[in-house]
This record gives structure tokens, sequence and C-alpha cells, in this order.
């Protein structure tokens, strides 16, 4: 019954980080701030749902081939994931999409757009 | 092309078959053969991408226990930041002040660097766009969406915190 809290609590909580990643998503200002807000989703949002599934695959469906597939699925969310972001805030940049309010301190524009 | 060590292709073959085993889940003769001869083959063609320098850089207790601690130390900060970013999003997200500052960092291994690369980019808050090398010194472009400080040096405080002082330690 208590790990059955637990488990509740950890989906809950990627629930809730996940929520507020979509919210951040629909209404930040600009296409950088978005894809920070997307952050979100994918750590804690992801981690939250992973463990609490772990934990439910492992110790009371008793099942340690789903555990584990879920673990994977985890890790490998969290290594690629950087990976792609970069890929698009830096080509997004290249392409020449600034945000509309100027930014504070651009130190990319300085040294690459002249 | 780099060419094909044997150490790089033992330790990409110990990982195909760990995960093999981990994803199957059984001890079956017929198993076990056919992983062993899929991670044999994966490996002798992929160990040349997947590792370039020392194949056995982590077999040793400082450096594991060090990645290790490191996983703890980096949660600590992902949830601090995702705190953050959550609150920004919920107070109607207007609570921003984003800017791209130029970071310097001072990492031996290339390694190294894209690790705290792509864990500075995992926080939410702050995305690495670009690596760049001037003059010896490696520097980061880190999109940060509320610049709290201007001068860069203490700015790369704050976005790295203690995870670049404990990826240093595990790569040395």
């Amino acid at each position: 019954m208590i790990l059955r809290i637990i488990i509740d609590v950890f989906i809950a909580a990627g629930f809730i980080f996940a929520l507020a990643g979509t919210k951040g998503v629909i209404q930040m200002p600009d296409t950088y701030c978005r894809m920070q807000a997307s952050t979100c989703i994918t750590t804690l949002g992801v981690l939250g749902v992973v463990i609490g599934a772990a934990l439910y695959a492992f110790c009371i469906m008793g099942s340690p081939a789903t555990g584990i597939k879920v673990v994977v699925i985890g890790l490998l969310v969290i290594t690629i994931n950087p990976v792609g972001a970069h890929a698009i805030a830096k080509g997004a940049y290249r392409h020449g999409i600034r945000p509309e309010k100027e930014m504070e301190i651009d130190d990319f524009r300085r040294d690459f757009d002249e | 092309m780099p060419k094909t060590k044997f150490p790089a292709v033992v330790s990409t073959f110990i990982l195909c078959f760990a995960f093999w085993l981990l994803l199957t889940w059984s001890l079956d003769t017929q198993e076990l053969i056919a992983g062993a001869i899929v991670s044999l083959v994966a490996a002798l063609f992929c160990a040349r991408f997947f590792i370039h320098d020392k194949a056995f850089w982590f077999f040793r207790p400082a450096r594991l226990g060090a990645l290790i601690a490191y996983v703890f130390v980096f949660l600590g900060e992902l949830i601090k930041a995702n705190v953050d970013v959550a609150r920004r999003c919920f107070s109607g997200c207007t609570d921003v002040n984003p800017g791209i500052v130029k970071v310097p960092v001072d990492l031996k291994h290339d390694y190294a660097e894209a690790m705290l690369a792509n864990s500075i980019t995992l926080t939410p808050g702050t995305i690495t766009l670009d690596i760049a090398e001037q003059e010896g010194k490696t520097y980061y472009y880190i999109h940060w969406i509320d610049v709290a400080e201007l001068d860069r040096d203490k700015a790369g405080e704050i976005i790295k915190g203690r995870m670049e002082k404990w990826i240093r330690r595990i790569w040395q």
C-alpha cells in the first residue's frame, strides 16, 4: 500500500512537470525559451514517470524484463535529448530566427554575425 | 577512418552483451549464443566509432566512484533548475530575460567537454548552442533563460555550478 502511494507520487510529479513544460511550449515568447520549457518535459517529466513505472513493474507486476525496458527507455531519452537540442537551437540561430524582443546579452551574434 | 583496436572491441562487446542480457532477461543457451554472435558482429563494426581513446578508462575505483557521485550531483542541479523553470511556466511565462552568454570552460578532455555541454543542455533554463576554441581556450555559447549576471566568468560559475568540478574529477 505504501509502495503504491510512492509510485503514484512519482508519476504525479512527472505529470506536473510535463504540464508545466507543455504550458511553457505554448506560451513562451520566443523559439529558444520554448525549447527551454520543453526540457522540463524530457528531464523530470520523463524521469518521474519512468521511476514510477519501473517500481510498479519490479515490485507489483513482478516482471523484471518490463522494468528493465522502462529503465532503458528513460536512459535513452536522457542521453539522446541534449544532442538534438544543441542541433535544433544552433540550426535555428544560424537560420536567422531571432527573438522579437532584443536579448539582454548576445555573444553569439557579436562573434559570428557581422 | 580510425583503426579498430582490440580493447575497444572487447569493451563494446561487453556493453552490447550486457544490453542483450538485460533486454531478453533469460539465461537460455540459445539466447546466449545468439546474443554473443550479434554483439560480436556489432562490436567489430562499431568499436572504432564508439570508443576512440582508452577503452577501459572507467575500470578504476576513483573514476567510477566520481561518475556515480556525479549522477547524484547532476540530479540535484536538475531538480533545482526544473522547479525554477516550472515556476516560471506556471506564473504566466512573462518572467523571462533571455540572452546568450559566452562562458569559459577549463577541461582538458574532449569527452569531458561533451559531457558538460550535454549536462548544461539537459538542465532546463540553459542550452549550449556551440563550442568554440580560441587561443587554446574553450568557450561555450549558452542560451540562458534568465540572465542574472552580465560578467562572463561569474555567469559561468552560476550556470556550471558544481558540475564542472565533478566532471574534471572523472576525466583527469
